[in-house]
């Protein structure tokens, strides 16, 4: 445990000063924000209190899609970052446990991710009502608050789990991110599915892509797991 | 303190280290001299529990490999071949977190003494990016020392270190050494290794050779005293009958002879020359380098012959 938090501690230090990761945690979620309240600050004026509703909505899924991207920087960084610097075997050669330093570099972007992402969504209630005045209690139901604090944990653990596969596997920091994007596709899925039935979230809907997360997150952290072997890390990582 | 017996490791059909047996002692200053792709890299990867062997045991710092590799990478020291720094965290943060790690007690102190040692104090809130090869090269030997280990392996310790440097990492090696500390060494430096080791032991894939540099070379190649003549006294050679004599060898106005102990039985072949009419002007001993015999024995030569 205390091994742990020694990694965990030394990941953020490092994220806190590279630019690309400091990026991805904040003018990102910052953006989304924006543009959110910029959204429903047009729709404030036209007057339509239905629209209103829809537009609140879509906002609020781009709080389902954040928790998927903001680990992905982290995560690309934290990996590729390692093997780039040439710090894996070193620090393999310590005494730290192969579970230590998977949960380190998993949990030092799920964490960041997951608790980014929950401070947005505050910033973002917190600006709808200094900008647009109220905040659309009626529109922000529990299947809502269950989707964005019950699956955005999941969402951001099948995201690192999917990027520290590919990290693995790839040498530079730009091809991992390519490839690791598809890690945003759960979080999509509602965005489809709520879209397609312009209806507002049920509970079943949530409780189905949670059931699937940690069914799809179980099998990739396991997979991740197996790739972060010493032995497979030293030997067969690029 | 290391001990190894028919140590293997295959990567699928290709063989990197092939039944090594090895006996390093507490205190020993061991150099692993071999080419590029000899297996040096994986056999320190095994002794040091980061790859598992194919075949064969070891026991390290008391603690039989496959059995106990944590305790084993505790007791352990382990500089890569590259310094491998977290470029963006000071050297200070870089060092404080593999203190953390292992764990040392007192990690600030501990960073503070090594970081003087090696003189980057002034430098400590500086990220390890901006430092030069050689100081990276310190941060890391630094690194691989903060922790007290009781056997160190360094891979290539002075490479890219300037001269100066270069002196503080053999003169630190000296000093472990007089601690007790065992001292792994890999280092293409010949005359380093002279210098430094105890024992060295030639490698490529398998061990070629183990002993100590001097009785290494002279095992090689025995002693040779080199006689210089005034004259070139021609046949003088084919004459020398003298029942200690291994071989003689005629270079011009030389005489190479080769004797079993020439502190004893050079006094009876000057002597001998003498009476065969020769002018001696001097002699003394052929002095054999580490690299000849690295040279003869990677390229399969026989050195006595």
């Amino acid at each position: 445990m205390r091994r742990l938090r020694v990694l965990l501690l030394k990941e953020w230090r490092e994220s806190l000063r590279n630019k690309m990761v400091l990026f991805g945690v904040t003018l990102l979620p910052l953006f989304f924000v924006g543009i959110s309240v910029y959204m429903l600050a047009l729709g404030a004026g036209i007057g339509d209190p239905a629209g209103a509703i829809v537009l609140f909505n879509t906002s609020l899924m781009y709080f389902l899609i954040l928790p998927t991207i903001i680990p992905l920087a982290i995560a690309v960084y934290s990996i590729v970052g390692e093997k780039e610097q040439t710090t894996l075997e070193p620090l393999l050669a310590t005494p730290i446990s192969d579970l230590e330093l998977f949960l380190g570099k998993a949990l030092a972007s799920v964490i960041p991710a997951v608790l980014v992402n929950w401070l947005s969504f505050g910033l973002f209630l917190a600006a709808t009502r200094i900008v647009v005045g109220a905040v659309p209690l009626q529109a922000l139901t529990v299947p809502w608050l269950a989707s964005i604090f019950g699956l955005s944990p999941l969402l951001a653990l099948f995201s690192v789990g999917v990027t520290m596969l590919v990290s693995s596997r790839a040498s530079d920091a730009r091809a991992a991110y390519q490839f690791s994007s598809f890690a945003i596709l759960p979080g999509l899925i509602p965005l489809i599915v709520y879209s397609s039935r312009q209806t507002l979230v049920d509970l079943r809907l949530v409780i189905l892509e949670g059931g699937v997360l940690i069914v799809a997150s179980a099998v990739v952290l396991h997979l991740a797991i197996r790739v972060f072997r010493r032995e497979q890390i030293l030997t067969r990582w690029k | 303190m290391i001990r190894t017996e028919g140590l293997t490791r295959r990567f699928g059909s290709r063989v990197a280290v092939d039944g090594l047996d090895l006996h390093v002692p507490r205190g020993e200053v061991f150099g692993f001299l071999g080419p590029n792709g000899a297996g040096k890299t994986t056999t320190i990867r095994m002794l040091a529990a980061l790859i598992a062997p194919s075949a064969g045991s070891a026991t390290v710092a008391g603690q039989r490999l496959g059995k106990a590799n944590r305790e084993i990478r505790r007791r352990v020291g382990v500089l890569t071949e590259t310094p491998g720094l977290y470029r963006r965290l000071s050297a200070r943060d870089n060092l404080l977190f593999f203190a953390r790690l292992y764990p040392v007690r007192e990690p600030e102190r501990q960073v503070e003494r090594y970081l003087r040692l090696f003189e980057l104090w002034d430098r400590k809130d500086e990220p390890a990016g901006s430092f030069s090869k050689g100081m990276r090269q310190k941060l890391a030997i630094a690194r691989a020392l903060l922790h007290e280990p009781e056997i160190l392996f360094l891979d290539e310790p002075t490479a890219g270190l300037d001269p100066e440097a270069a002196k503080t990492v053999r003169e630190l090696i000296a000093t472990l050494r007089s601690k007790e500390r065992t001292i792994f060494l890999c280092t293409h430096n010949l005359d380093e290794a002279d210098r430094l080791c105890d024992r060295i032991g030639l490698f490529r894939t398998r061990m070629l050779a183990v002993g100590e540099p001097a009785a290494l070379k002279e095992e090689m190649y025995g002693r040779r005293t080199v006689v210089h003549l005034a004259s070139p006294s021609p046949g003088i050679e084919l004459a020398l009958h003298l029942p200690f004599v291994t071989k003689v060898e005629r270079l011009e106005d030389r005489l190479v002879v080769t004797l079993p102990d020439p502190d004893a039985q050079n006094p009876a072949l000057v002597r001998r020359l003498v009476e065969l009419g020769a002018e001696v002007r001097f002699v003394n001993e052929l002095r054999v380098s580490l690299e000849d015999l690295y040279l003869d024995l990677m390229e399969g030569r026989d050195a006595k012959a």
